[in-house]
């Protein structure tokens, strides 16, 4: 008798393969003819309930596309991507380099940006919250140790260079959203931010300073190392108004301080 | 039938209650709907935070809540995934819920998860992994979870013994509990010929510490489990046999496709109210 390994292996094998049908029917007490149909049942279901996950991840990407054309896309995805969660929320990571391989979507040249900025979004819905800074954190610190701090970003926060307009392509199409419709996709290369202030992720643009100070303080950089990068970058860049910007905003959340770390360590 | 068992202390007020969805999240922040108690899918509050766990947290402040796994997959002869494991538990340590279940199923092989609840061998092989799988899950948790029976659209031929006979042992050797599915056995009596009832009769009467309600489709190859209906007559009339049996076990209305007004929902659980009141007062 087939173990139970074995006998999963073959299931599973005759669900994502048709082609295995025939081979599969005798480990079943159905009758043989009615095995097909059955089987088909479960592939629609493992196929469905992965397109329906990508459609809750990419639902711009599929405004942009239309409904129909997306859940197909999105069920040859789901035939060509196997899942390694069985979390669905985490399956889809890859639907952008699906996307800018996909011959059916070559006229589309921004839409794996935008599936790479919805990916960003869809995890920054499930991230930690996070609590507004405290003031007092920094009153407490001595200002000659301030450069020294460490600056640390809400777990939502994500930030994606692109050739295309991506936080226009956002903006148009939210639910909510009742303006002009208009996108200018020669606008040039856009820096933007991902970031859930409350519990609805927002996207924006950010200038080349502010895209540098935040990606070096996500590395781990001291607030001094950041805004002098920054500084490099952008000539005029308002390190004080930067900082109070991000804080206000949610998107700097502590700052830490090293040595009061090294101090709880010792 | 004879004597009626007296619920468990901890469950028997919780009467009717309905699957908390996205759709009806709304209603639940700005009034208190009349229901029991309310379930969700653990996967869809696996996120470390964000506006999903923000809601259960407020739910659950007025309702009795029970999780309810849709991808652990117990019986994945593959392996079971620790990392998921791990998220429940971290879900269950901060919702405290009344409840805990998973179903009796797998769904993972050696190269990756189907994501959907497929079906077991009944074999004594099955038996032993399924067994140590819910001691296991268990222990994590620190707290016994109720397994639940499943609807199929194929039954293996390597089965050794009934469905009901299988989570009877399960229960017994790991003191797990059992969420019972009348809609499943609905399902699979349609579709595989089993026998509803004596499903029913192989599963200990004090095992079952809740009891699922939902709609089914009907095709032209088999009924489908698509949770995206009322309950079928025929299964209101399984689910009295079951009050018999059980008697007022906290039952669910659970409805995942095509979802409806909430109203539809509540009222689906006044019925199963109502009958297990009228279960009640013939018992008493």
């Amino acid at each position: 008798m087939p173990a139970l390994l074995e006998l999963q292996r073959a299931l599973g094998a005759a669900i994502t393969d048709a082609g295995r049908t025939a081979a599969a029917a005798p480990l079943f007490r159905n009758a043989a003819h009615a095995v097909p149909a059955r089987l088909a049942v479960y592939r629609g279901n493992v196929y469905g309930n992965r397109a329906n996950a990508l459609g809750g991840a990419y639902p711009v990407v599929r405004k942009i596309v239309g409904a129909e054309f997306f859940d197909a896309t999105a069920r040859e995805f789901a035939r060509t991507h196997r899942s390694a969660s069985a979390d669905l929320n985490e399956y889809g990571e890859r639907f952008a380099e699906f996307l800018a391989a996909f011959e059916h979507t070559r006229d589309l040249p921004y839409l794996p940006d935008v599936a790479r900025m919805e990916w960003l979004a869809h995890r920054a819905y499930f991230a930690a919250d996070a609590a507004p800074f405290d003031p007092a954190r920094l009153a407490a610190v001595p200002p000659e140790r301030w450069a020294g701090l460490r600056p640390l970003l809400a777990p939502a926060c994500a930030l994606l260079v692109s050739d295309w307009p991506l936080a226009r392509v956002w903006t148009v199409h939210q639910d909510d959203y009742r303006g002009p419709l208009d996108v200018d996709l020669s606008a040039g290369p856009e820096r933007i931010l991902v970031h859930r202030p409350r519990w609805k992720a927002e996207v924006r643009a950010i200038t080349a300073g502010d895209h540098r100070f935040l990606a070096a303080v996500q590395s781990g950089a001291t607030l001094g190392d950041a805004l002098a990068g920054a500084l490099a970058e952008e000539a005029g860049f308002d390190a004080a108004a930067a900082l109070a910007r991000w804080v206000a905003s949610g998107v700097v959340i502590d700052l830490a301080d090293a040595e009061e770390a090294e101090e709880w360590a010792g | 039938m004879s004597a009626v068992p007296a619920p468990r202390p901890a469950q028997s007020r919780l009467g009717a209650g309905v699957g908390l969805r996205a759709r009806h999240y709304r209603d639940f922040l700005e009034s208190r709907p009349s229901a029991g108690w309310v379930e969700v899918h653990s996967e869809n509050y696996f996120g470390e935070g964000g506006y999903d766990r923000h809601v259960l947290a407020r739910v659950r402040a007025d309702y009795p809540l029970s999780l309810h796994g849709v991808g652990l997959g117990l019986g994945s002869a593959a392996g079971l995934d620790d990392r998921h494991l791990a998220k429940l538990e971290r879900l269950v340590r901060a919702t405290e819920p009344v409840l805990v279940s998973e179903h009796l199923c797998w769904g993972a092989g050696l190269d990756g998860h189907l994501n959907d609840l497929l079906p077991l061998a009944y074999t004594t092989e099955a038996l032993a992994l399924l067994a140590g799988r819910v001691a296991r899950v268990q222990e994590r948790l620190g707290r016994r979870i109720l397994v639940e029976n499943l609807s199929t659209y194929l039954e293996f031929a390597a089965s050794e013994m009934g469905e009901g006979e299988f989570i009877a042992e399960l229960a017994r050797r790991t003191g797990c509990g059992v969420l019972l599915d009348v809609n499943n056995l609905y399902v699979n009596q349609a579709n595989q010929g089993t026998d509803a009832l004596a499903t029913m009769r192989a599963i200990p009467v004090d095992a079952v510490e809740e009891i699922h309600l939902a709609g089914h489709l009907v095709t032209e190859h088999c009924l489908i489990d698509t949770h995206g209906d009322r309950v079928a007559d025929a299964v209101w009339r399984l689910y009295d046999a079951a009050l018999e049996r059980f008697g007022p076990v906290p039952t669910l209305i659970e409805w995942d496709t095509d979802i409806p007004e909430l109203d539809v929902l509540l009222d689906e659980a006044a019925r199963a109210r109502a009958r297990m009141e009228v279960r009640h007062a013939r018992a008493a």
